[in-house]
């Protein structure tokens, strides 16, 4: 074990317990509402002690850490039972961000909130027409006197309610479509321009919200990168999720399948021969997921960008969803029973997990990044009028 | 170099595709190997294991071998799996290796290993110590190997016999195969005298299980190598295909279905990874997930690749048949990936029989 994995540990030993014990292993997908105030509370703690951005340069306040090191610590957190982390956005996608194309200015501004785990961000992509069609932005961003005054609607908006920034994507140039023509926003969601609607999911909770810009404000320099850069920020910021927290992701994975086992066990459902291999299936998909994690970030680690990295998002997402159905299966007819009138861990797992395969580009989308970009078939037509030509 | 290889790994994989697809050539390799009846090229396994020294890939330094264990036989066996070279490969230098190596005694080890190594000697296992008739069929690999490896039933375990090729009374019936590229062969011992079977190691039960499923990772190995070659020829077909005024690789009922053809070969590819990496002494889970993976993988990418280049794919002229035959070949290879999947459940419940 690193140093740095193991001074962790002690930490979290140390650390999540007394009034932070109710957090344990709580705030996962389909659970988000659980806790709001501590878990605000709990990022402080994080912050204060210095374990938000230890992935970032040192000379931004973080550790520099290497590959192993954030590899572990994302372990150690879902190993301790570490709650959802209400600060991730900020932390390992907008803060990367500012780092790379951000002015001086707006490192200085925004950074040291991220890392105290006091300011939280959200992420203004998705609109309702545009979905899998990201580039159909209409949300539009005007410069008057000064500032932007921004009028449009976002959605699907996750912890929108918990954050006090958002970063927008909107159209600045009016006429333009498509890819060009749009701007990155830095925007504070605590002004009268703004409303959040929070939207209530299947799985009973509201993770997600809908966000309205009615003449909303910022500066005029709370852009990152240039009128017309929007696009090109905005993918790199989605390029920064290097997929080192998917190996904590599967240690939650895991924590639910040893949780479907011995259920299994308990009520008798191991004896049947059909539910055993479904069982063995999803215990191999689970390895296969983690080996899978690693190539792509040992390749990654030796500057190399290797193709099987594209089947990851599918592949978690596609699993999550069976091991949901396969819980239910499990349980059998008490699948359908609620447990003091409310979802227990499985029925939220077997609910939530339907959204898995939508969110952060469906498995069609998926499918068709993948025939295009590993297996270099030809291109889907594209927003703003461009066909490309197969 | 892509993780977990190294260059020596990229060197052998340059000389073994190199070798091998001027083999395959397009298929003719395969289609020959089919008109001479055999399911063996005795030139093209004197030509690869001797000349180019593939066969020692696994086989320790101290005799002689390259000493790559298990990631540098992946690597052939990828090799080997697209191009359906039909020679010994698989029982020389994986399972019968592994026995000698692992549980051979050191006479052996200084017999056989050597000569292995050399390519001068090929070899097939025979799962005897069941066998009370004395006689297995099915045998992979026996009808042309130099040297027949046989498994019976000792005091508290499993002792090994080998019996070479040409031992009074031993009877070696070749069967005719639905996949023509992979030999299967009837043992029949019951006329060698039991001076002649040569004791060459023991090992326990556990032992002898553990020993029997570290090949399956060389066996999955080959699928997914198999399984790249039909998704590399879907992939050439596809974009040349012209339906409607365009390549029918540009609409998304083929793409997709060629997206989850990426998806199955990439995580079988994993699997089989992490088998090959795990330390030997513990990697009979993960061999276990390989194998049952990756023959299912290999299985449903082959004949999604039928069904993706239409009518031509379904004719013989077209090389696509061999790899269906050859993917369903293994899935019955060492036992269906259910029991695999079955065995890995009794290891997850705890309740093994």
């Amino acid at each position: 074990m690193s140093a740095l994995r193991e001074e962790f540990s002690k930490w979290m030993s140390d650390n999540l317990c007394g009034d932070y014990e109710c957090l344990r292993g709580r705030a996962t997908p389909g659970d988000e509402d659980a806790f709001p105030g501590m878990r605000l509370k709990w990022e402080r703690e994080m912050g204060e002690a210095g374990w938000i951005g230890v992935s970032w340069p040192k000379e931004y306040g973080g550790r520099g850490a290497s590959l192993d090191d954030i590899v572990g610590f994302n372990e150690e957190y879902a190993a301790h039972g570490g709650p959802g982390r209400a600060g991730h956005i900020g932390e390992t996608l907008l803060a990367p961000t500012i780092i790379a194309f951000g002015t001086e200015e707006q490192k200085a501004k925004y950074l040291p909130g991220i890392k105290a785990g006091t300011e939280f961000w959200c992420q203004g992509y998705s609109e309702p027409n545009a979905g899998s069609d990201l580039s159909n932005i209409k949300t539009k961003a005007q410069l008057k006197n000064d500032q932007w005054i921004i009028e449009g609607q976002k959605i699907w908006t996750s912890l929108a309610m918990d954050s006090d920034y958002i970063f927008v994507i909107a159209r600045a140039e009016e006429g333009s479509v498509g890819r060009h023509g749009l701007v990155f926003l830095l925007v504070k969601l605590d002004q009268p321009g703004i409303e959040i609607r929070p939207i209530k999911q299947m799985s009973g909770t509201a993770e997600f919200n809908e966000v309205f810009f009615g003449g909303a404000v910022c500066g005029e320099k709370d852009i990152i990168g240039g009128v017309g850069e929007g696009w090109k920020i905005a993918m790199a910021l989605l390029g920064f999720e290097r997929g080192a927290s998917t190996l904590g992701q599967q240690m939650t994975f895991a924590d639910e399948f040893r949780q479907i086992v011995e259920l299994a066990k308990k009520n008798g459902a191991s004896r049947d021969p059909l539910i055993r291999q479904r069982i063995a299936k999803a215990y191999a998909g689970l390895k296969i997921m983690r080996f899978t994690a690693l190539r792509t970030l040992e390749a990654a680690e030796t500057g190399e960008l290797t193709k099987e990295g594209y089947i990851s998002k599918i592949y978690w997402a596609s699993w999550h969803r069976d091991l949901g159905e396969l819980a239910m299966d499990v349980m059998g007819v008490s699948a359908e029973i609620l447990e003091e009138g409310e979802y227990n861990k499985l029925q939220k797992l077997f609910l939530f997990s339907r959204s898995d395969t939508i969110y952060g580009g469906t498995n069609q989308i998926q499918r068709n990044i993948i025939a295009e970009r590993a297996l270099g078939m030809p291109k889907e037509p594209r927003g703003g009028g461009t066909v490309i030509k197969g | 170099m892509t993780y977990p290889f190294t260059d020596d790994h990229d060197m052998i994989r340059d000389a073994a595709r190199g070798f091998l697809q001027a083999w395959y050539d397009g298929g003719k390799g395969p289609e020959r190997v089919y008109q001479s009846g055999t399911a063996f090229d005795g030139a093209a396994w004197q030509s690869f294991a001797k000349e180019l020294g593939m066969a020692g890939i696994a086989i320790s330094e101290e005799h002689e071998g390259a000493g790559l264990g298990d990631l540098g036989r992946v690597v052939v066996m990828e090799e080997l799996g697209a191009s359906l070279c039909a020679i010994p490969f698989l029982t020389t230098c994986g399972i019968v290796t592994d026995i000698i190596q692992t549980a051979g005694e050191a006479t052996a080890k200084n017999r056989y290993l050597k000569k292995i190594a050399a390519g001068e000697l090929s070899a097939a296992y025979c799962d005897g110590h069941d066998a009370a008739a004395k006689v297995v069929s099915h045998v992979v690999h026996a009808a042309e190997a130099d040297l027949i490896v046989l498994s019976g039933r000792g005091e508290g375990g499993i002792d090994y016999f080998a019996i070479p090729k040409g031992t009074a009374g031993l009877k070696i019936t070749p069967e005719k195969t639905m996949d023509p590229t992979r030999s299967f062969a009837a043992v029949d011992w019951n006329d060698v005298a039991k001076g002649n079977l040569i004791p060459i190691g023991y090992g326990s039960e556990d032992q002898h299980e553990k020993l029997i499923t570290q090949s399956f990772t060389a066996l999955a190995a080959e699928c997914v190598g198999g399984a790249q070659k039909c998704l590399d020829m879907t992939l050439e077909y596809a974009g040349q295909r012209v339906q409607f005024g365009r390549p029918i690789a540009s609409f998304q009922a083929i793409k997709h279905r060629c997206a989850d053809m990426f998806i199955l070969i990439e995580a079988a590819r994993s699997a089989v990874y992490a088998a090959a990496m795990a330390a030997p002494e513990d990697n009979t889970e993960a061999a276990l997930i390989a194998k049952a993976y990756a023959t299912d993988a290999f299985f449903k990418v082959a004949g999604d690749a039928i069904q993706m280049h239409g009518g031509i794919g379904f004719t013989w002229d077209y090389p696509l048949h061999f790899f269906f035959k050859r993917a369903r070949a293994n899935r019955s290879m060492f036992g269906s990936s259910e029991r695999d999947y079955d065995r890995l459940a009794g290891h997850i419940f705890g309740d093994a029989a």
